[in-house]
């Protein structure tokens, strides 16, 4: 048990290097990749020594934005796929099952079909849809007194009332349709500096708390009762760490849209291949959420790309799932919490 | 003396059912109490009140004078540990792992245990007998070494009072005595032991025992006094001579007959449907 204690920190260490070094990778090959290339070099020029006043504008401007708000929703997705898999003792789970993406998918749409509503008005409106879903979802849960598994089905409820709201918008408003579906698909294409000051500083503070948590989310893992008798405030705690993944996760996507898919196999890679303690799935999982989200991005803007501006939601999925399911083929009885 | 339990009248109900009825007894500090009675008589439930995770609907139930409630988790966490039967399989840790998270109540690390914690789960886990567990899967361990992990857990609490709930389920012959000894030689340290049992032989080892039936205390006392041929017909129906080792100061308990042994009916064991 000492080697093994003793192991875990080292291990911890090596994957999160090993982990950021790809991710510095992935965000130096960002800035490079798009239609007009850049090579390394000029990267670090524009950054560091600007000459190039069109290669500056190209990174600092554009590419920098997009690719902090692609890697930042990525983790940002990635820890809370693994808190609320935690919260709800559920491997299926993901950060939308309290209907935040239904929520927020409906108050997207209301903001594009009410007249003169300028567009910045979609996130504020996709952030208080999503949101409230959580905080209805919860609620009803709450009435319902049945933990964990009342809460899913009340994030069911929430969700498919919401979804089912947002196909009538869709069928009676299809002449705007296609503004909405775009932004239901997620994209960082329109990423800029306001809309990442927006998002960084506020999904930080969220991130950092919840990776805070992570020792005595393993805890709460076993059950409120256990928590509480191991000396945690597990019924706050479960509150909390709901709340503010919730928020944080409709921070994001009110600004990059419904990204599937990182929440929910992002955690599931770091428990397959390294462990299921929430304090190696939470950060491993957000830099790997950060990674599968940066490198589906960079292939969508990439010359390699065939198909123009697909969603990276799409790629996302193309990319995760034969990874997922060589995972799973391989190693699919440790599958589960 | 201090008494480290006093329950007050507690009364417990699941919709309409009455689990516990107007409980009272006390604990005084470095005794055993042996809770027994026959299935659904209420001793589970009454473990749980005193670990706070059932809440009776009257009663007061007072932890060094003072009211459970009053307690924040964490605090009570270094008061009360509790070796509770529910505890969930399915998330892949080591047994070691399992131990330390009773130490987290009184962790100073925000992410990772200490050497101090380890130090504690080592020793729990040796008065078990199960140090060579510690690095197996907790699911792939049989009920029994399981078992021994919970409790070890809950002795890496570190508190004044233990609960718990059939600690000798599942175990073999020897581990039975030796979690027993174990528990003497805490409440000798002077920790306070309330432990639920099905085995009437090994309450012996108990200062006192509380008798339970139909949520109701039906007898209360010494071992010595309470095991009796008439009380085993009251409480569990059965008809048995108790005869008492002197020097061993251990009962033997012999049924007078196997008793009626159940025939089952032809229809339940019939192929035809009719």
């Amino acid at each position: 048990m000492w080697v093994d204690w003793k192991q875990k920190r080292l291990r911890l260490v090596i994957y999160l290097t090993l982990l950021s070094l790809f991710l510095g990778l992935a965000l130096m090959i960002s800035l490079m990749i798009g239609s007009y290339a850049l090579s390394p070099s000029q990267v670090l020029e524009a950054l560091f020594y600007p000459r190039d006043p069109v290669a500056r504008n190209i990174v600092l401007n554009y590419r920098l934005p997009r690719t902090l708000l692609a890697s930042v929703t990525g983790f940002v997705l990635g820890v809370s796929g693994g808190v609320i898999q935690s919260l709800t003792r559920n491997p299926l789970a993901d950060p939308y099952i309290a209907g935040t993406a239904s929520g927020a998918a409906l108050g997207a749409a209301v903001a594009f079909l009410v007249p003169f509503l300028p567009l910045f008005a979609v996130p504020f409106f996709a952030f208080g849809g999503g949101l409230s879903a959580v905080l209805l979802s919860l609620l009803l849960a709450r009435k319902a007194k049945a933990g964990p598994i009342g809460f899913i089905l009340a994030g069911i409820a929430v969700g498919t009332f919401c979804s089912a709201v947002l196909m009538i918008l869709l069928s009676l408003f299809s002449q705007r349709a296609h503004g909405i579906l775009s932004w239901l698909y997620g994209s960082f294409s329109t990423s800029t500096w306001t809309k990442a000051k927006i998002v960084v500083p506020l999904s930080t503070p969220a991130v950092l708390y919840l990776l805070a948590k992570a020792r005595d989310l393993n805890l709460l893992l076993f059950g409120e009762e256990h928590a509480s008798q191991l000396g945690i405030e597990a019924e706050r705690l479960w509150k909390f760490s709901l709340v503010v993944s919730s928020f944080a996760v409709s921070v994001c996507i009110s600004f990059s849209g419904i990204i599937g898919f990182v929440g929910l196999v992002g955690p599931h890679m770091v428990r397959l291949i390294v462990s299921s303690d929430n304090r190696f799935v939470l950060p491993l999982g957000g830099f790997t959420g950060a990674l599968m989200l940066l490198l589906s991005d960079i292939l969508v803007r990439s010359p390699v790309n065939p198909f123009g501006e697909i969603p990276v939601g799409a790629i996302t999925s193309m990319i995760g799932v034969p990874f997922f399911a060589y995972l799973l083929w391989r190693r699919g009885e440790k599958f589960g919490m | 003396m201090v008494c480290s339990i006093v329950v007050n009248g507690v009364s417990v109900r699941f919709d309409s059912a009455r689990i516990l009825d107007g409980v009272e007894f006390k604990v005084e500090k470095g005794e055993i109490l042996g809770i027994l009675g026959p299935n659904g008589s209420g001793k589970t439930t009454l473990l749980r009140c005193i670990a706070r995770s059932v809440k009776p609907v009257s009663g007061r139930i007072a932890v060094f004078g003072r009211p459970i409630e009053e307690y924040t988790n964490e605090e009570y966490s270094k008061m009360v540990s509790a070796m509770l039967p529910n505890w969930p399989n399915g998330f892949s840790m080591k047994a070691y792992e399992i131990v330390l998270m009773g130490c987290r109540n009184r962790s100073k690390g925000l992410w990772w245990e200490g050497r101090e914690e380890m130090k504690t789960a080592e020793e729990a886990l040796r008065l078990l007998g199960a140090l060579d567990l510690s690095d197996r899967d907790f699911d792939t361990l049989s009920s029994g070494e399981q078992r021994k992990i919970l409790i070890a857990k809950s002795l890496a609490q570190r508190t004044e009072v233990i609960l718990l709930d059939e600690p000798t389920a599942y175990l073999d012959l020897k581990h039975k005595f030796e979690v027993m000894n174990l528990m003497r030689s805490l409440a000798k340290l002077g920790k306070t032991i309330l432990v639920s049992l099905h085995e009437l032989e090994l309450a012996s080892y108990c200062d006192k025992l509380l008798i339970l039936k139909g949520g109701k205390i039906v007898a209360a006392g010494r071992p010595r006094k309470v095991l009796s041929e008439k009380l085993l017909e009251k409480v569990y129906g059965i008809k048995a001579y108790v005869k008492w080792d002197e020097s061993l100061n251990y009962p033997l308990i012999i049924p007078k007959n196997l008793g009626g042994r159940t025939v089952c009916s032809e229809k339940l064991i019939s192929n035809r449907s009719s």
